[in-house]
């Protein structure tokens, strides 16, 4: 009890506030990407492209969606997507504690952050993959070209129809991995520290022995 | 020792295997490496390094080529009809073409600033109706067709832009009466004259509308170039016929040892035009150089001249006398200095003409029948040889010699060495546009193709890469380095604010007023909505379609069973056809330009009924159809 209600080193708390520097800006600028998907067929050797943010989708929306509808899935459109209303705003939230944490070094507050960061994150994910689901099953049934229901990949490649599909995450969910995985690494590097400085500890009062 | 050896033994090979490479290379006689086969071939999937643009004639269009490979790429509709796209069949090319369907197109004139094709615009007359079209070189698409000018007849010297397109020209080669009226062809010298045009260009938006015109002797003016550098603000003329025959030209227009070529100051004509001197004729303020001074020179030039070009500096003026062996070379300095003298020999009709030798440089004997010349980046110009056939290239400035000719096959007119006629050509290639193929290509009966041959430039000789036919028939054409021109690929949709646009599935509609019928729908993969329309016989239908495709290449069509009507809708475009509903009965319509996998069920009928039948002021598709267009244009 009396660890959470401790205090990390300076050394810790530069690294929860590096997590709060990536965090931070995602609600006011959502500029990177969290998710690419990539097509490519006969007809599109340039490719077509969806770029995912935290708050829209770009890229060739509409182009995708009206080759989409000669299968009967559902038009893509950023509107349908209400994650899209919040989850700039919590990560940012996140940021905040992130903040406050390496602001007043107190062990609990960073460790409740993190844990919620955690469990947004996989929500967000099984999130993703029921939306691709969803796209891939919820079919028209009175589309011209009838398709076995599918799920298009999450991660990695697939071949649907005359297209090839590549699907990996953008800069975006890079940076909020490092951000994420600074916790662990600050809990290390504690640990890490503490065991030096017990070592250091008794070589000293070896010497004075 | 024994390695001492091998290594003389290696530095002998590789000598010799050096020798060899060069000796290859030097046979083909180019400077650039490989043979004219490897030249010539751009590989699949790539592109090539320059746009050709080649007029039609009297086809009344422009023909699109990529160079090197000379591959026929695209056709620009300008003056004619064009079936496939429906230019001249929507109402909007329709009114451009003002009712003509035919025109003679000879020379492109690409847009240029400081001296160089800029890539905006592209101009191109049509002689006959006395027209400039402006293509926009953004979608490659005729976007004002201004004329016919009045007092113009037949501009063929035309429209040749100024350095930096403030100006194109226009100038009569077949004179007649001014103002146009009931006289005697006799009369010829007293009633006839000839009009020299200054047609403004909106340095913005490249609208054109008429600057000046100058009353000229009637002699018959041909072709044209814009002064550059120091002969900044002069326009080129030259005329042959300064006889003033009106029949028989062939002998008698040929009599006179000397023709002229004028020398229009275009700023001073505009300037007196703006300053009030000119009479208004047939719309068009006209000066007379009989009273106003110091706008127009005529400059004596051999032989019935044809091509009249300006070298890359500026400094000289190139004309070619087609019935005698030499190109004439004018020092721009020296005409100045003639005209600040007033250095005159004469005067004709008002105009005063500058003394031969007082204006001439130099003359270099080409060969037979000189027409054109076209220049490169290391001080040469090309002149192409009607009668010989041939291409000489010369020398420009002292000893003003022919360095080395090439055949061509057969006849060769215009020439067009890329951007040859600039103040930075690029010295790459030349392409001969030849007015016989005669047996050059496969048999195709007695209408023969023309011919072109691409040659390179870059070595010390010039090398025949490539032998390719046209259709009839070009005349002038430019080349242009394709990394100035960043054409679009679709029409962004969010910017079409045409009148009949329609974005989305609700607004779809048939509207009528009496026997009005407006038809506003939507064309997207794959389907037209509305696809039922219903009228009346003796209704005027106008079908205003829009595209809402923003994928490359996902054109439409719209065509009308029993009609001649038909158009092509581009992506992003929204365009309007008129159809009159002459018959009681079901007439369908369908995409008559392929379009995607369902393209065969893309289709729809007009249901005709008699004439009075009661039909709704408002038809809509019904709300399952708006649905399931809406729910493919969610997301726009």
């Amino acid at each position: 009890m009396s660890y959470l209600s401790g205090k990390f080193r300076p050394t810790e708390r530069g690294l929860i506030l590096f997590a709060a520097v990536v965090l931070l800006p995602v609600f006011f600028l959502p500029v990177f990407p969290i998710w690419h998907m990539h097509l490519r067929a006969p007809q599109y050797p340039e490719g077509l492209n969806l770029h995912i943010y935290t708050n829209t989708i770009r890229g060739d929306v509409d182009k995708i969606n009206t080759l989409n509808h000669y299968v009967g899935m559902h038009a893509i459109t950023a509107t349908d997507f209400k994650e899209f209303s919040y989850m700039p705003q919590l990560l940012t939230l996140f940021g905040v504690l992130a903040l406050l944490a390496g602001l007043t070094g107190r062990r609990w507050l960073a460790l409740v952050g993190w844990l919620a960061f955690t469990g947004f994150a996989a929500y967000m994910f099984r999130d993703y993959v029921l939306w691709l689901y969803r796209y891939g099953h919820d079919l028209n049934p009175r589309a011209a070209i009838k398709l076995q229901v599918f799920t298009p990949p999450v991660i990695g490649f697939s071949k649907m129809a005359n297209f090839k599909v590549w699907s990996y995450p953008g800069l975006g969910t890079w940076l909020l991995g490092i951000a994420w995985a600074l916790g662990p690494i600050a809990l290390l590097a504690e640990r890490y520290g503490r065991r030096r400085a017990a070592a250091g500890a008794a070589v000293t009062g070896a010497a004075k022995a | 020792m024994k390695r001492g050896s091998k290594l003389g033994f290696a530095v002998v090979l590789v000598a010799t295997l050096g020798a060899l490479a060069a000796g290859c290379v030097a046979s083909q006689g180019g400077g650039a490496a490989g043979s004219a086969a490897q030249k010539v071939y751009v590989k699949p999937g790539e592109k090539d390094a320059y746009y050709a643009f080649l007029s039609g004639g009297h086809h009344g269009n422009i023909y699109v080529y990529g160079m090197p490979s000379c591959r026929h790429i695209t056709t620009i509709p300008v003056f004619t009809p064009e079936p496939a796209v429906g230019y001249g069949n929507d109402e909007e090319s329709k009114a451009m073409l003002g009712g003509f369907t035919w025109g003679d197109a000879h020379h492109p004139g690409l847009s240029e600033t400081d001296g160089d094709y800029d890539g905006r615009w592209l101009f191109i007359n049509d002689m006959p109706n006395a027209r400039i079209a402006r293509i926009d070189l953004k979608d490659f698409k005729t976007k004002q067709i201004f004329g016919p000018i009045p007092n113009i007849s037949a501009a063929h010297a035309c429209p040749f832009p100024t350095p930096n397109t403030e100006y194109v020209f226009a100038a009569s080669r077949f004179s007649v009466p001014v103002p146009n009226r009931d006289v005697k062809v006799e009369d010829y010298a007293k009633d006839f004259r000839g009009i020299v045009a200054g047609v403004k260009v909106d340095p913005k938006t490249g609208t054109m509308s008429l600057g000046f015109e100058i009353m000229m002797p009637p002699f018959d003016w041909d072709l044209s170039d814009a002064g550059k550098g120091p002969s900044l603000g002069w326009q080129f003329f030259t005329c042959y016929n300064s006889e003033m025959a009106y029949d028989s030209l062939e002998i008698k227009a040929s009599q006179n040892e000397m023709d002229y070529f004028a020398a229009v100051d275009w700023r001073a004509a505009q300037k007196a035009v703006d300053e009030g001197k000119a009479t208004m004729i047939n719309g068009a303020p006209v000066l007379d150089p009989a009273k106003v001074k110091g706008i127009a020179y005529l400059i004596p030039v051999p032989k019935s001249p044809h091509g009249v070009d300006v070298d890359p500096s500026g400094q000289y003026v190139c004309c070619s006398g087609k019935l005698q062996a030499e190109v004439s070379v004018y020092s721009f300095a020296k005409i100045k200095a003639a005209i600040d003298a007033a250095k005159f020999e004469g005067e004709k009709m008002g105009v005063p003409t500058l003394k031969f030798e007082d204006c001439l440089e130099a003359k270099v004997p080409v060969g037979l029948g000189p027409l054109h010349t076209q220049f490169d980046n290391k001080g040469n110009g090309y002149t192409s040889l009607f009668l010989d056939s041939q291409i000489a290239k010369w020398k420009v400035g002292p000893p003003w010699n022919v360095e080395d000719k090439i055949d061509v096959y057969y006849s060769i007119g215009h020439l067009m060495a890329s951007e040859g006629d600039t103040r930075h050509p690029t010295g790459d290639y030349v392409v001969a546009l030849d007015k016989l193929s005669k047996d050059r290509y496969l048999n195709v009966g007695p209408t023969h193709p023309e011919a072109a041959q691409l040659i390179d430039l870059r070595g010390p000789k010039m090398e025949l890469l490539y032998d390719f036919p046209t259709y009839l028939e070009p005349h002038y054409a430019q080349m242009i380095k394709a990394e100035k021109l960043h054409p679009i690929t679709v029409y962004p949709l969010a910017e079409n604010d045409k009148p009949g646009v329609i974005k989305r599935a609700e607004d779809a509609r048939v509207e009528r007023k009496g026997n009005r019928v407006d038809v506003y729908g939507l064309v997207v993969r794959t389907h037209f909505t509305p696809d039922v329309i219903k009228v009346n016989e003796g209704d005027e239908v106008y079908f205003h379609w829009t595209n809402l495709e923003q994928d490359d290449d996902i054109a439409h069509g719209f065509g009308i069973l029993w009609s001649s009507k038909n158009m092509q809708i581009e992506p992003g475009e929204t365009k309007t056809i008129h159809w009159t509903a002459d018959k009681t009965g079901i007439r369908p319509f369908y995409c008559s330009n392929f379009c995607s996998a369902l393209h065969q069920e893309m289709q729809g009928y007009l249901e005709v009924r008699p004439r009075g039948t009661p039909q709704a002021a408002v038809q809509r598709p019904d709300a399952k159809t708006i649905a399931e267009i809406n729910a493919l244009l969610a997301a726009r």
